[in-house]
C-alpha cells in the first residue's frame, strides 16, 4: 500500500519572536499542520545557509526561516544581516534545482499565533501542490 | 620593452634595496611553455621572471603566507581584485605590499607541454584590463574597457531552464567531484583556518563517497564565495573533473550586483554585502 506523501518541513525559529509566536500559536489551541519540525534559534542571524542546504540534503521536503520583524530583532540587527543573506540564498537555491517555493522566510511576531498558523498551513498545502522533492541523487554508499 | 623585462628591473631594484623580502611572481614552467609561481630572494632569482599570456596563476594566495614581511607581488587584474578582497577583510597589511601591476591582454588556456591560441573564459568576458590597485604599473591599459552586453550568457541560460533541468544538471556534475578541494585551495578568498568541511564535530559533509556531500560542499563554497569572488576562474581551471564552478560563482555575482550593486575586490574600503545592511531596503525575493 501506498503510503501518502507527508511533505517534511524544518523550522529554524528566532527563540525571542517566532518561537514564542508558536508557543502561542499552541496556547491558544490554534491548529495547524503536524508536518514542521521545529529547531529553536537564537536569531534568525544565526541561519547560516549551510543549515538550509544541510536539511535539504537530508531529506526535507521544504524549510521555513522565521524570526522577528525587521525594526524588532531581539538583538536589533541580527535579521537585517538575515534578510540579506537569505535573499540571496533563495535564488541561488534556485538555480542548484531546488523549486524556491520550497525555501521560505517570514516574520512573526510574539504575539502572532494566529499568523504563525497560517505560515504553516499554507507552506504545507503548497508542499503538498508540488510534491516530494526528486531526490534522484545515487544514495552514496556507507 | 617587453612585459616580463619591465617586471625583472622592477624586481631587482626592490630586492637589491632590500625595500621587501621577496618578490611573487612568474617564471617558465618545466614544460618549456606555460608558467609557474616564483617566489624570487635573491637578485639573481629575479632574472628568472616572466610575464606572458600563460601566466595563470592567481599569486594573491601566496601573501596570507607572508604576512609578515614586506613583499612584492605581480598581479594580473583579477589578482589585484583579490589584494583589495584580503585588505578589506584585514587579512594583508597594505604597507607591508608592493604591487606590480600588469595591464593584462587576457590569459590563454593551459594545457601540459602546449599551448593554445584561444583566450579562457574568464578572459573572453573580462571587462577589467588594468588593476585596480597598484605601486607600480607594467604594460599599456587599454583606452576603455571593452562593453560585453552579455557577460552572463550561460547563467541566463541555465536560469531559463526549469528546475528539474537544472537539478539533473548540477546532480551530473556534483556526482563528479572527487573533494580533492583544489577549488578551495587556489582561492584566495578561501583562507579560513578551518574549513566548515574540515569539521567533524558537527559532521557538515559527511566523509563517505556521496554526490548529496558532494552538493552540500560545492554549494557553500560558492555561497561562502558571494560578494567576494574576484572572478579570476582559478577554481575552476585546477578542478580535475571539470565542473563548471563559474556557473555558480557567476551566478551569485550577478545576483550581488542586482540586489546590493556590489562587485568584490573593486576597492577595498566599501563594505562586503553580508557585513553591512540598510534598515529601509526591501527584497522582492523573500516574497
Amino acid at each position: 500500500m501506498a503510503i501518502e506523501y507527508q511533505p517534511k518541513i524544518v523550522g529554524f525559529l528566532c527563540n525571542w519572536c517566532s518561537y514564542a509566536g508558536a508557543d502561542v500559536a499552541g496556547t491558544s489551541r490554534i491548529c495547524y499542520p503536524p508536518n514542521i519540525r521545529i529547531i529553536r534559534v537564537p536569531c534568525s542571524g544565526r541561519i547560516d545557509p549551510l543549515l538550509v542546504v544541510k536539511s535539504f540534503q537530508q531529506g526535507a521536503d521544504g524549510v521555513l526561516i522565521a524570526g522577528c520583524h525587521p525594526g524588532d530583532c531581539h538583538y536589533t540587527e541580527g535579521n537585517y544581516y538575515a534578510r540579506r543573506r537569505l535573499a540571496l540564498l533563495r535564488p541561488f537555491l534556485e538555480y542548484i534545482g531546488i523549486e524556491k517555493e520550497r525555501f521560505r522566510v517570514e516574520w512573526v511576531s510574539a504575539s502572532e499565533g494566529k499568523k504563525w498558523a497560517q505560515v504553516v498551513s499554507s507552506f504545507t498545502d503548497e508542499l503538498y501542490k508540488l510534491g516530494p522533492r526528486e531526490m534522484t541523487l545515487a544514495k552514496g554508499t556507507g | 620593452m617587453d612585459l616580463g623585462e619591465q617586471i625583472r628591473n622592477k624586481a631587482k631594484e626592490l630586492i637589491e634595496r632590500e625595500t621587501v623580502d621577496c618578490v611573487i611572481g612568474y617564471e617558465r614552467a618545466t614544460d618549456g611553455v606555460g608558467a609557474r609561481p616564483l617566489f624570487a630572494y635573491k637578485p639573481e632569482e629575479v632574472d628568472r621572471l616572466i610575464f606572458d599570456q600563460t601566466c595563470t596563476h592567481n599569486l594573491a594566495k601566496y601573501l596570507l603566507n607572508s604576512k609578515d614581511k614586506a613583499t612584492a607581488i605581480v598581479v594580473k587584474p583579477c589578482d589585484s581584485r583579490a589584494i583589495n578582497l584580503l585588505l578589506n577583510e584585514s587579512q594583508i597589511q597594505r604597507d607591508k605590499l608592493f604591487i606590480i601591476g600588469v595591464a593584462c591582454p587576457g590569459i590563454t588556456k593551459t594545457g601540459l607541454n602546449n599551448t593554445h591560441e584561444e583566450l579562457q573564459a574568464a578572459c573572453q568576458i573580462c571587462q577589467q584590463h588594468t588593476p585596480v590597485i597598484y605601486d607600480f604599473l607594467v604594460g599599456e591599459p587599454p583606452a576603455s574597457e571593452p562593453d560585453i552586453a552579455e557577460a552572463y550568457a550561460d547563467v541566463a541560460a541555465m536560469e531559463g531552464q526549469s528546475a528539474e533541468e537544472r537539478r539533473a544538471f548540477w546532480e551530473e556534475q556534483f556526482s563528479r567531484c572527487i573533494r580533492c578541494y583544489a577549488c578551495r585551495q587556489v582561492c584566495p578568498g578561501c583562507y579560513c583556518t578551518e574549513c566548515f568541511v574540515e569539521r567533524l564535530d558537527p559532521l557538515w559533509v559527511g566523509i563517505r563517497i556521496a554526490p548529496e556531500e558532494n552538493e552540500v560542499w560545492n554549494t557553500i563554497r560558492a555561497f561562502h564565495l558571494a560578494g567576494r569572488c574576484i572572478a579570476c576562474n582559478e577554481c575552476e581551471r585546477v578542478c580535475p573533473v571539470n565542473i563548471p564552478l563559474s556557473l555558480l560563482n557567476r551566478k551569485l555575482e550577478k545576483e550581488v550586483r542586482q540586489l546590493f550593486n556590489f562587485q568584490a575586490g573593486i576597492d577595498a574600503e566599501t563594505p562586503a554585502p553580508f557585513a553591512t545592511y540598510k534598515k529601509e531596503e526591501v527584497f522582492p525575493e523573500l516574497g
